[in-house]
């Protein structure tokens, strides 16, 4: 994992969770920058899945490997879930799905690098 | 997914990004369409399918002999969330009593396991998705059944006519 492309995913998961929460808010589908924005974040999940799992077959210390590749793995599928009932529906409960998503992706996000870090002491 | 279903669902398509229909209307119905809430569900349940029961298998395939109850538990409760997913996301006969039932299952099991490791935290040292009503997934396990039993009886009557018709 990297420290800065980790931050970056964890703050760009709840701002797009925050994004589509007031768009549900607001009664509304899923806008075209919404949808794009929850593929450039999923290109950058599976960029720090990548980096981990090289970094972590490459030695990096890990307590809890397998957990850690289970989340690292894991991570990447809710977005595509989110994405595909936000496709299917396309009412405000959408974008609800989508938003929980996206947190979901955040919450993940801080579990994994406390899993990256606990192995750094 | 109906075929009715199907046909809206590609008209909603056409019409979007931002339909107006759908963007104005504040009417109260508005609040209980029938796949809407639904889909919200599937995405919740299959997330916590997949969480609970990746959960519960390395807990047993790393460390079974530390807490084999707590850890037989989480994969217990992911298999009720997948069998909760399954109930939602097909559409046959079964679907809603399966949802019922897993979604009640979940409902008696978070409260037990909540209640249990509350009162008696020596006997749960070890956490499962359900400990504390799931204080470590933020208390979402304890809020989803609430929500799927409404949901689930909300609908019952729109249930029945779909059946009837077919």
């Amino acid at each position: 994992m990297i420290q800065g492309l980790a931050i970056g995913i964890l703050c760009a998961g709840l701002l797009l969770g925050a994004w589509l929460g007031v768009q549900a808010g607001r009664r509304r589908p899923t806008t075209e920058a919404q949808m794009v924005a929850a593929i450039v974040l999923e290109a950058a999940l599976l960029l720090q899945t990548v980096i981990a799992i090289v970094r972590m077959v490459g030695g990096a210390a890990v307590v809890e490997s397998v957990t850690f590749v289970a989340y690292s793995v894991g991570i990447l599928l809710p977005l595509p879930l989110g994405f595909y009932l936000a496709r299917v529906e396309r009412t405000r409960w959408g974008s609800l799905s989508l938003c929980f998503t996206a947190v979901v992706v955040a919450v993940m996000t801080l579990r994994l690098m406390q899993l990256w870090q606990a192995g750094r002491v | 997914m109906s075929e009715h279903d199907a046909g809206t669902d590609a008209a909603r398509t056409a019409a979007a990004p931002l339909d107006p229909a759908d963007a104005a209307q504040p009417a109260p119905e508005d609040d209980t369409p029938p796949t809407g809430p639904r889909r919200v569900l599937i995405a919740l349940y299959g997330i916590f399918a997949l969480a609970a029961t990746a959960r519960g298998i390395v807990q047993i395939a790393t460390k079974f002999d530390e807490a084999p109850l707590a850890y037989s538990l989480s994969l217990f409760s992911g298999v009720v969330y997948i069998a909760a997913t399954i109930g939602l996301v097909t559409n046959h006969r079964w679907s809603r009593p399966l949802a019922w039932a897993a979604v009640g299952t979940e409902m008696v099991g978070v409260v037990m396991i909540g209640l249990a490791s509350i009162l008696d935290s020596t006997a749960f040292p070890h956490d499962t998705v359900w400990s504390r009503f799931g204080a470590g997934y933020g208390y979402v396990p304890v809020i989803l059944p609430m929500l799927g039993l409404m949901w689930l009886w909300q609908t019952r009557d729109q249930h029945r006519t779909n059946v009837d018709a077919r």
